[in-house]
């Protein structure tokens, strides 16, 4: 039975892609069949951090308007062969997406067998963050340790409990799993970001997890790799915890508590 | 309103009822918006600051002209006795296509009016209003003496008011239950009665009530209850943090902080005169 998972977040910039490469990869990396699509039709920006961006022909546009096959569109991942990326057109706009078109993209890759659809939503409410979540049967919930970020959440944890297919069809709610981003418990310790209390407190969504602040994340992105496969970063082993919890294994959090750093280590850097 | 809807219940339930249907005499109480000026610009821009906000659901609404200062026109302005002067050349008409509009861009759904003259009442029939004469309309339509004319012109009460007529319907409505939280954006109205929420209200979420409010968890957003201008109305809560608090109207905002006594804490809202009382629960 495949799983559609929206990654969303309202709020733009609080890393919906970054987790959308590294979540899809991570599943692949499992064993898991997956396809990671990018919604954010106009500004295609999944493809470059997944280092695919010269192997772009075909896009979800070119196949909700039935003018290739699917198969043509879809890019097999280079390292994992489990992994498919449909990128988003550049040319077009959002009102490109039709729900009838993204409706039959994700029931052939249904019939295509695949695991896990992962779903890269634009930022905002508006067509092209609804049709990423229309379909949904969980979520992925971004959001960075700051107020207009939460607030952005729980609006969209409101859409996702009124306006996608399971809402209006009165099927089991949207599963939401919160996953806070750019965490920095330094910066929550001197009282300068939201704590993981002061977020759930608001928000009241399970957490799956945190992903600390660091320069790694830009690194990744401006090599085409997800993030995911930095070996040794603390933020691969975040998303890879991100994974496991999502497939039901039981791992505690880890990187939320503050570190005291040594004046050697502030003088010579730190990763 | 709710006449129409257990008739249709009990109609389907009764198979035996000869025919399809009856044609019954029936009282409902409905809105009337009473008006006291024929200004079209100075109406809508005294709506758009007292009503433009809406909540409204399409109620039918009676449009009243009974209260409209007539002014008569050059013409009739020296009625000689025994003519009737507004049949035809009477006052200006009140510009009832504009009033449709507005009401309806309000979320209000005009069925009829009252107390128009013949030629609005032309007017409203193109417009597929109804003429709900109550009373006997020929009382308004010939000023009893000239004098009282002439009175009608000085006066210049411009103010517009929803009247509800009171409900006869005594069945109390059901109390309206939420489980789930209620979301930044999302808005709940408990029509005519209580309002129940047992998850958390965020900011930027509206409970809207025309009873009481009760919610079993934080309150951050906004809650209005005696939202049909019931004072008697309360809003309860396990933690007070509200953006907006109204009873019957009368409101309280976030910028005047919430007294520490209630603050973050279970509490009560009330009206007591004019004034909103806000109460610790231990």
């Amino acid at each position: 039975m495949t799983k559609i998972v929206v990654v969303t977040s309202g709020k733009g910039g609080v890393g919906k892609t970054t987790t959308s490469a590294s979540f899809a990869t991570g599943l692949a990396m499992r064993g898991h069949k997956t396809c990671v699509i990018d919604f954010d039709v106009g500004l295609r920006n999944l493809d470059l951090i997944m280092g695919v961006e010269r192997r772009v022909v075909y896009d979800l546009i070119n196949v909700i308007n039935d003018e290739i096959k699917l198969t043509q569109a879809l890019i097999k991942d280079k390292q994992l062969d489990k992994l498919y990326i449909l990128a988003a057109s550049q040319t077009r706009d959002k009102d490109a997406l039709k729900q009838e078109g993204v409706e039959r993209v994700l029931d052939e890759l249904k019939a295509m067998e695949f695991d896990y659809i992962v779903c890269d939503s634009p930022a905002g409410i508006e067509t092209g963050a609804l049709m990423a979540m229309h379909y949904a049967d969980e979520a992925l919930v971004v959001t960075n340790p700051e107020v207009s970020s939460v607030r952005d959440s729980d609006r969209i944890l409101g859409m996702l409990s009124s306006k996608t297919k399971r809402a209006i069809e009165g099927k089991e709610p949207v599963k939401e799993h919160l996953l806070i981003t750019r965490y920095n418990p330094n910066r929550v310790e001197g009282g300068q970001m939201l704590s993981l209390d002061d977020i759930h407190e608001i928000l009241r969504t399970p957490l799956i997890g945190v992903i600390p602040e660091s320069e790694s994340v830009l690194q990744a992105s401006n090599q085409g790799t997800p993030a995911i496969h930095l070996q040794g970063t603390d933020v691969a082993e975040a998303y890879k915890d991100v994974v496991a919890r999502f497939l039901g294994e039981d791992k505690p959090m880890r990187f939320t508590e503050a570190v005291k750093q040594s004046w050697f280590k502030r003088v010579f850097g730190a990763k | 309103m709710t006449d129409t809807t257990r008739e249709s219940g009990g109609r389907n339930k009764s198979a035996s009822r000869a025919g399809t249907f009856e044609l019954k005499s029936r009282r409902f109480s409905l809105l009337g918006l009473v008006l006291h000026s024929a200004d079209m610009a100075e109406l809508s821009a005294d709506w758009a600051r007292r009503a433009g906000a809406g909540g409204f659901e399409h109620e039918p609404v009676v449009i009243d002209l009974s209260q409209v200062p007539r002014a008569p026109a050059a013409a009739a302005a020296e009625p000689v006795e025994g003519q009737a002067p507004l049949a035809l050349d009477g006052p200006a008409p009140v510009d009832l296509k504009a009033i449709v509009e507005l009401l309806r861009a309000s979320q209000l759904q005009p069925v009829a009016v009252a107390g128009a003259t013949p030629e609005e009442l032309a007017l409203a029939h193109e417009l597929g209003l109804a003429d709900a004469a109550e009373e006997p309309a020929a009382e308004r339509a010939v000023p009893a003496t000239p004098a009282e004319t002439v009175r009608e012109v000085v006066r210049e009460i411009t103010v517009e008011t929803i009247v509800e007529k009171p409900v006869p319907v005594a069945a109390p409505a059901p109390t309206l239950i939420v489980d789930k939280p209620l979301r930044s954006g999302q808005q709940v109205y408990a029509k005519g009665g209580d309002l129940v929420v047992l998850a958390v209200v965020s900011h930027g979420a509206e409970v809207i009530a025309d009873g009481s409010i009760h919610i079993y968890a934080p309150l951050r957003g906004k809650a209005i209850a005696g939202a049909r201008g019931d004072t008697s109305a309360r809003i309860y809560t396990r933690s007070l943090e509200a953006e907006l608090l109204a009873i019957a109207g009368i409101y309280r905002t976030a910028e005047n902080p919430l007294p520490a006594d209630v603050a973050g804490k279970p509490a009560q809202v009330y009206l007591q005169g004019e004034k909103l009382l806000l109460q610790p629960l231990s």
